[in-house]
């Protein structure tokens, strides 16, 4: 536990005044999931994204997606090889453990499918021959909301892949006034002290399932999925995958907070991350505020 | 070793059940009895120890047939209801010694339902009934327990489900016991109930009615629909006695006259004198209800002049009623009275031969024969004479007493003038004997006279003490006339009955004692009362309900009783029954209980809302509930934080347990949060 706050406190180094978000990204990636970050160019995502494989010693690699993006860039391809009269693979940036794929909706949904279906298999079919990724993988995603000339936007049944998606939003002005002051981050991102192995944070991802939620929780997260549904201001609810991913990163939150059960607060925590990119609106108006007005009135003790 | 298929926790229950069940037989019945159960249970009980082994199927054979021979040697026969219910309850003991599997024990408490049923067969009293009630009780837990596997049974809860169980069936009960329709017992089972009951005999001697009266036992109650006559009027009559031999007086018929003419059977022919009895004026009647317990006897008790009508009997020409077979039972009958009905219906010559009659041998009652005829010369009229009669008794010294010395020779003379203490039969006796020999038709007529009321109920007991005997005369012009010599000499016995009648007297305090109806006041008078009257109400309204009423409820209930429309109610009622469960189960089934910690949340929750003026949001967690009382109530933060932490971990933490204690804990620091919020 108090090295999972050591390496909060690590990458908080470099991504500065954030640590609610710090604070989710790291609970995605113990609750073993896919991270989408939404935001504006040069707000930090990237080094956030070198922070997490740095701290945790990740093996890491960027993929920046254009739209002639084929979806071999990504995953590999087989190479005639003169020598051996055989095909050989050269396997693509995906074999890696914290893949960055830098604005994602740029490239064409065939690439991103060949993404997500990897991201969800954790496995790699090339010609046939079916290839385990490393363990653990993890896919840092990040998208620009703003400009949506020439992008495709992922489709609702690709963004349910994603755990979570965060923003980090502009900085606060003195945290601003320190970015100004202390220089190029990424540059220091590359020079922090590595805090937990990546064995390590298998083995944390092992202790989230051992966090112990009630009857009673279970029961709460279940409202909350059931309100989702019932409300019609939504087009869908969520579906069963975002229950389990809930309860999953509530355990993780839990579990970085020093407590081996979960309790409503948990849930309250990381609802936002989880629930807000897989709900959309009927009629316009923010799906943040309406994800977040759920948690208003769904009750938390059963009555 | 051997499996026990049967719960552990279940033997416990099963032992008492099986105890509770034969336990009426075993008080009423022989010791053996007794003693072969709590043989079985040490046998058993050691076995179950692992001590020695369970008897084998020769052991058992040869207990069964040792049970069945000393059934046969106490009873005489191993069939009708005393040797029959000895037996069943003797091999259904015997039984648990065989329960090893789960399906022996079902076949034990299957029994058992019946063996608890066949103590009503001896008494069907209120008291049994609810004996019966709890036997079943326990017979439902055992079988709720057996189903239960040892891990995690509760004993107290298999209780609870069985008493919900048994309230489920209430209501299918009163059904059936309404609707169903009851047929008389296709044979008449002739149970000795143990014990020689106390009553009424068909003669009359000596000492017969003053033996009786030191019994307070019940003789029978009686309910008026309106209200009860003065305590004075209240003679209930039993027998007409019109044949005395000189000591003992006995019921007879007049020579000639046809039995079935003296007997009117409703539905019957109509003998004329009937038809002129109910040709005349009735006038204003008293209508009761009377409830006799048994007396193995035909005679049934009312005021004169009885119009039966509910229940099996006959009106005799001497206007007393006479039920068709003996009382071996309890049983209830409706009577109007009609005072005034003259029951001057004529009187024969047979009938004047016979009421004249005294014992042949003159010197039986030499000197009373003689003054009754002074007194005939001496008076004009027969009314004169009776008045003479009344003066005799009332100016000599004539004493009312319980303990009368012996009249060894002749009663009548030995009594009227030596001795002159006497009890009713005394007076009785004496007087219809001159009235006979002053040429009056004169009778003796047994019975109980007054009755004591219960407060609670307005009902009338009666008991063996208040029997009485008194004489009727017949009056030219008037008919029978009811002349009661005792009320001369001991007014008060009339007036307020025996005990009264009898104290001051010399009457030994053991005797007067025993006389007390109810205690006179007090807790204990309260509980007699109380006891009396739900007997009471019992006898009337569920032993009562015989076919009779039965048709005459369900003829007001569905306007008919053929048997499609009795078969229709039944089935309906049932239907109704189970659709209303149906409909509860299902209700239960959509909803759900809030537990006491949820309920303990949603107190708090409400009582801040209400207390800051402004509704809540339903979805704060308990920390966010603390948290805002803490930033509106500053001075409650305290124990609002600890309350907050106490719940989460008591609600969430699976480490912590949601018991009692907590829960308590959680009420005081509420409560204490209460008194700071204001």
């Amino acid at each position: 536990m108090q090295a999972l706050t050591k390496a909060l406190g690590e990458v908080a180094k470099v991504v500065l005044g954030k640590e609610d978000q710090l604070k989710l990204a790291l609970t995605c990636l113990m609750a073993n999931g896919h991270l989408l970050i939404e935001d504006l160019p040069g707000m930090g995502k990237t080094t956030l994204a070198h922070a997490l494989a740095r701290v945790f010693q990740l093996e890491y690699r960027r993929v920046q997606f254009t739209s002639d993006m084929l979806p071999a860039d990504i995953l590999g391809v087989s190479v005639f090889n003169p020598n051996t009269q055989d095909f050989t693979l050269r396997e693509g940036p995906v074999f890696t453990q914290l893949l960055l794929a830098d604005e994602i909706n740029r490239a064409t949904p065939k690439t991103q499918g060949a993404l997500l279906e990897a991201m969800e298999e954790r496995q790699v079919t090339l010609d046939g021959v079916t290839r385990p990724l490393p363990r653990p993988f993890f896919v840092v995603a990040t998208q620009n909301p703003s400009d949506q000339a020439g992008t495709f936007v992922l489709p609702e049944s690709q963004l349910d892949r994603f755990l979570m998606r965060i923003s980090l939003g502009y900085p606060a002005p003195e945290v601003e006034l320190a970015l100004l002051a202390g220089g190029d981050l990424r540059e220091q991102a590359r020079s922090l002290k590595p805090v937990i192995s990546s064995d390590g944070l298998v083995k944390l991802s092992g202790m989230v399932d051992k966090v112990r939620a009630s009857h009673e929780l279970l029961d709460y997260v279940q409202r909350l999925m059931d309100a989702t549904r019932t409300d019609d201001r939504f087009v869908a609810g969520l579906s069963p995958r975002a229950g389990l991913g809930l309860l999953k990163a509530a355990r993780a939150w839990a579990l970085i907070s020093g407590r081996d059960y979960a309790v409503p607060e948990d849930i309250q925590a990381v609802w936002a991350a989880v629930a807000e990119h897989r709900l959309s609106a009927r009629q316009g108006g923010s799906v943040s505020a309406m994800t977040q007005s759920l948690l208003q009135s769904v009750p938390v003790v059963r009555r | 070793m051997r499996v026990y298929q049967v719960p552990t926790h279940t033997r416990l229950w099963l032992v008492i059940t099986i105890i509770a069940c034969s336990l009426p037989q075993l008080l009423r019945g022989h010791l053996w009895q007794a003693g072969l159960v709590v043989l079985v249970m040490v046998i058993r009980s050691l076995a179950d120890r692992q001590r020695i082994q369970l008897p084998g199927k020769a052991i058992r054979g040869l207990l069964m047939v040792g049970v069945v021979g000393i059934t046969w040697i106490t009873f005489g026969r191993i069939y009708g209801p005393e040797a029959g219910v000895a037996l069943l309850v003797s091999l259904f003991s015997l039984k648990y010694l065989e329960v090893v599997r789960q399906r022996d024990a079902y076949v034990v408490i299957v029994l058992g339902y019946f063996v608890c049923a066949t103590a009503l067969l001896f008494e069907r009293g209120p008291g049994m009934f609810a004996y019966v009630l709890l036997c079943m009780l326990l017979l439902t837990t055992c079988l709720i327990g057996i189903n239960h596997s040892d891990t995690g049974a509760r004993p107290m809860g298999h209780v609870r489900r069985a008493v919900a169980m048994s309230l489920q069936a209430v209501p299918v009960m009163l059904v059936l016991f309404v609707l169903v329709p009851r047929v008389a017992p296709l044979w008449n089972m002739k149970i000795d109930s143990g014990q020689a009951r106390t009553g009424m005999s068909d003669s009359m001697s000596p000492g017969e009615i003053s033996e009786l009266s030191q019994s307070s036992e019940l003789a029978f109650r009686v309910a008026f629909d309106g209200a009860i006559p003065e305590k004075g009027e209240r003679y209930w009559r039993g027998l007409t006695l019109s044949h005395f031999d000189g000591r003992t007086w006995q019921q007879a018929i007049p020579r000639g006259v046809d039995k079935q003419a003296y007997l009117f059977q409703k539905g019957g022919p109509e003998p004329e004198w009937h038809k002129s009895l109910m040709a005349q004026d009735r006038g204003s009647g008293y209508r009761y209800q009377v409830i006799m317990e048994p007396t193995q006897r035909t005679w049934l008790f009312a005021m004169k002049v009885p119009v039966l009508e509910q229940g099996e009997a006959g009106l005799a020409r001497d206007m007393r009623l006479v039920a068709s077979r003996p009382i071996s039972e309890s049983v209830g009958y409706t009577v109007t009275s009609y005072p005034n009905l003259s029951s001057a219906i004529g009187l024969e010559r047979s009938d004047r031969a016979l009421m004249l009659s005294l014992p042949e041998d003159q010197n039986v009652g030499r000197r009373a024969r003689g003054l009754a005829q002074q007194w005939q010369l001496d008076s004009s009229t027969d009314a004169d004479v009776v008045k003479q009669a009344l003066r005799h008794f009332r100016e000599k010294p004539f004493y009312y007493t319980l303990k009368p010395p012996p009249l060894p020779v002749d009663p009548i003379d030995e009594f009227l003038f030596v001795t002159r203490r006497g009890f009713c039969e005394h007076y009785a006796s004496s007087f219809t004997f001159m009235m006979r020999a002053a040429g009056i038709p004169a009778r003796v007529v047994v019975g109980y006279q007054g009755g004591e009321p219960n407060e609670l109920g307005s009902h009338l007991l009666v008991r063996q003490y208040d029997a009485h005997a008194w004489s009727e005369v017949w009056l030219e012009g008037k008919g029978w006339v009811r002349v009661d010599p005792t009320g001369a000499v001991a007014p008060e016995r009339i007036e307020d009955g025996l005990r009264a009648a009898l104290s001051g007297n010399g009457e030994d305090s053991n005797v007067l004692e025993g006389l007390r109806s109810f205690a006179s006041s007090g807790l204990l008078g309260k509980l007699q009362q109380w006891t009396d009257y739900v007997d009471f109400q019992w006898q009337t309204w569920v032993l009562g309900y015989n076919s009779q009423s039965q048709m005459q409820l369900l003829r007001q209930l569905l306007g008919s009783t053929s048997p499609l429309s009795i078969a229709l109610a039944l089935f309906g009622a049932i239907t109704l029954l189970l659709g209303l469960y149906m409909l509860v189960l299902l209700r239960q089934d959509r909803g759900y209980r809030q537990t006491p910690m949820e309920r303990e949340f949603w107190r708090l929750h409400q009582r801040v809302a209400e207390r800051q003026g402004a509704p809540l949001d339903p979805g704060l967690t308990p920390q966010q509930l603390a948290n805002t009382i803490a930033a509106r109530w500053p001075g409650a933060a305290k124990p609002a934080r600890e309350w907050a932490l106490q719940y989460q971990q008591a609600l969430y933490n699976p480490a912590v347990l949601a018991d009692k204690r907590r829960i308590r804990h959680l009420r005081r620091l509420r409560n204490r949060l209460y008194k700071l919020l204001g």
